[in-house]
């Protein structure tokens, strides 16, 4: 069911066109230099993230932990172009957010897929419109339908796409709205505890489907989780205390993923 | 084509859909039923000059309306009987009389109007045959209107009552109706009003009517009578005639304001209960907006998404609306046995159905707010 359908991938490789975002290779997915972040204004003025200075290359899979308040969330809303920021650097896909205004926010989120703890599904579209609301966005009326089912199909809900979200299951509403987030074959994903809502089941299949379609489409994901039984999926592991970076450990240095071995470095980090 | 989101966001709440179309469709009968009465009204008030056999009518300047007239010398009618184009010219008296009823021999102010009963004023076909024109001419005898109120009596051709005093006998019948000026009404021949109206001269007239010749020219002939007339009467059309009485009756008494109002107040209930249902509708959904919005979509796309919602609204609460009008309409006429005669116009459909639209579109545009405000960060906490 994960087997890639080559035909939707000409559509999506369209889709990208249409979003405008062609990147050189060498071009890392995020940079970040002294980005600072604060919530308030005046006396209620709070800083939330410090002189944050991290390069994502593209392909990357890096997984955010950290305390609960450390900043996870906010720094993921940025990255997304969710928020205006002002004060340091933060380049996505070799773009400048700081300084955008909200026009300009807009088009970069277009090329982002974003999936949230709460699936945030519209109850009275089904499956597949649900889905189709994302290709609509970049345009692509004609195929929409087709991209959606061929989407779905990936996630092994092609049995599923007629049904409205309330008559899914918890973690067949978490794989609609990956398909919502993927079927524009974003070059970068932002995911917010993902699993959160998720059984232990649904939750290591959900994050293995992004594994195997982010290698795919070769795209960087971000996720932020405090689910330790899928860390495995990571390159990388970044930990946030109070909004500043703790810790950056690499997996590259680890000969494989399933080397039984790499098991202890991470099991020493928690 | 576009996922019709407004369209599919409505239908998934059936019953929220249902109230909302109730209540859309309850102030359009509403704001249909005040302009239907206020329409009903200055009809009523003003067609009695429709029933009227002239195409120009004279009267005082300081003459209001029907009812309350100043009378003005009746040799202005000679001075223009011989105008081009004029085939016709006929003196109208009118007056007050207290009619009693014969059965209860209670008195009630009736409405009266003197003519030549050999002049066709009116178009009535029961005051044209000769034996109606004999009648009339008969002394102290009236003809009376059968949609004169039930309080004046029994309205049999033969009956004896008193009108101010006088004994009068009933004569014949016609269909006229007295609008707002009157509860009932009598037609009498000049020599009759005379007697009634004693000691009021038959040389000063109310109202004066110029029929013209068939193919005439009105506005030139109009022009003509004006220059030949001096300032003591007014000249006016038929059509100007109608549009004074009626100005007058909507607008200087407080029956416009009243209509006005319930059709203003129906619009702020209609735009009340769609503002609620939009609002409940899109606070419901505000985790998925906020999603479009973190996806890509821009706040212009969420605003149009409510503003459909709205007019969707609109159109299905006003369909049913309208058949109901129709239908009360129609129970209104019947009721007051073509007393209130409510008719529906082109132009009052397609103004209520406007008025319904931005009704919505308003209430879509208060409850906007919020969608437009939602912040797409918000979807992640
Ligand atoms: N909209 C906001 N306004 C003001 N302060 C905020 C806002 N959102 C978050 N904060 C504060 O910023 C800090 C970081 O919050 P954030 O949501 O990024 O933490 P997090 O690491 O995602 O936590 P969790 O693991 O609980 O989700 C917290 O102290 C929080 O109280
Ligand atoms: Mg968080």
């Amino acid at each position: 069911m994960m087997d890639a359908n080559p035909t939707p991938h000409n559509n999506h490789a369209a889709a990208n066109s249409n979003a405008g975002v062609a990147i050189a290779q060498s071009t890392p997915a995020v940079e970040t230099h002294g980005l600072n972040y604060y919530f308030g204004q005046g006396d209620l003025r709070k800083q939330v993230l410090f002189d944050l200075n991290l390069t994502f290359p593209r392909g990357q899979i890096a997984i955010i932990t950290g305390p609960s308040g450390s900043g996870k969330t906010t720094f993921l809303s940025l990255i997304g172009a969710l928020r205006t920021i002002h004060d340091g650097s933060l380049k996505v896909m070799g773009r400048e957010l700081v300084g955008m205004n909200n026009a300009q926010l807009v088009e970069v989120r277009r090329g982002i897929g974003f999936i949230f703890q709460a699936h945030n599904l519209f109850e009275s579209l089904t499956a597949v419109q649900n889905v189709e609301m994302a290709v609509e966005l970049l345009g692509g009326f004609g195929s929409k339908r087709a991209q959606a089912i061929a989407m779905l199909e990936q996630l092994g809900l092609g049995h599923r796409v007629t049904y409205k979200p309330n008559s899914l299951s918890g973690g067949q509403k978490q794989r609609v709205a990956i398909a919502r987030a993927l079927v524009n074959q974003p070059q970068l994903i932002l995911a917010d505890e993902p699993t959160a809502a998720l059984d232990k089941e649904s939750g290591r299949d959900v994050v293995t489907l992004m594994q195997t379609l982010a290698k795919e489409q070769s795209c960087t994901i971000l996720m932020v989780t405090h689910d330790n039984r899928i860390l495995d999926v990571a390159d990388r592991i970044i930990n946030l205390v109070d909004g500043r970076l703790e810790s950056d450990t690499s997996m590259r240095d680890f000969v494989t993923a399933h080397d039984p071995k790499t098991l202890d470095p991470r099991m020493f980090m928690l | 084509m576009k996922t019709p989101l407004a369209w599919l966001n409505l239908l998934h709440e059936k019953t929220r859909l249902l109230v909302a179309i109730a209540g859309v469709a309850f102030a359009v009968l509403l704001i249909f039923m005040n302009l239907g009465f206020l329409g009903a009204l200055s009809l009523t008030a003003t067609q009695i000059y429709s029933q009227m056999n002239a195409e120009i009518f004279l009267r005082s300047p300081q003459t209001l309306e029907i009812s309350t007239t100043k009378s003005f010398p009746r040799e202005r009618l000679y001075q223009i009987a011989g105008v081009e184009g004029v085939q016709q010219t006929m003196p109208v008296y009118v007056g007050y009389q207290q009619w009693r009823n014969p059965e209860t021999r209670f008195s009630r102010a009736m409405f009266v109007y003197g003519i030549n009963p050999r002049d066709p004023v009116f178009t009535l076909p029961e005051l044209q045959a000769p034996e109606a024109i004999a009648a009339l001419q008969r002394p102290n005898t009236v003809f009376i209107d059968r949609l004169s109120r039930p309080e004046f009596g029994p309205q049999t051709t033969g009956i004896e009552t008193e009108s101010d005093r006088r004994r009068v006998e009933i004569g014949g019948q016609f269909t006229l109706g007295g609008g707002f000026a009157s509860d009932g009404t009598l037609i009498v021949s000049d020599q009759n009003f005379l007697r009634l109206f004693a000691p009021r001269p038959l040389n000063r007239i109310d109202l004066g009517l110029v029929k013209l010749q068939p193919g005439a020219d009105v506005e030139a002939v109009k022009a003509t009578v004006r220059q030949l007339l001096p300032a003591d009467v007014t000249v006016l059309t038929q059509e100007e005639i109608i549009g004074r009485d009626r100005d007058f009756w909507i607008g200087t008494t407080s029956t416009g304001f009243i209509f006005s109002m319930g059709v203003a107040v129906s619009f702020i209930v209609g735009t009340v209960i769609v503002y609620q249902i939009l609002y409940t509708d899109i606070s419901d959904h505000l985790p998925e907006y906020a999603t479009l919005k973190a996806m890509g979509y821009r706040s212009r796309y969420l605003f149009k998404i409510v503003l459909q919602e709205a007019v969707i609204l609109a159109v299905m609460g006003y369909v049913p609306g309208l058949i109901l009008s129709l239908g009360l309409y129609e129970l209104t006429t019947n009721a007051t046995s073509g007393g209130l005669p409510m008719g529906m116009t082109v132009g009052r459909v397609v103004f209520v159905l406007l008025l319904t639209v931005s009704m919505c579109a308003l209430s879509g545009l208060i409850s906007v707010r919020k969608v437009v405000t939602a912040d797409p960060a918000e979807v992640f906490s």
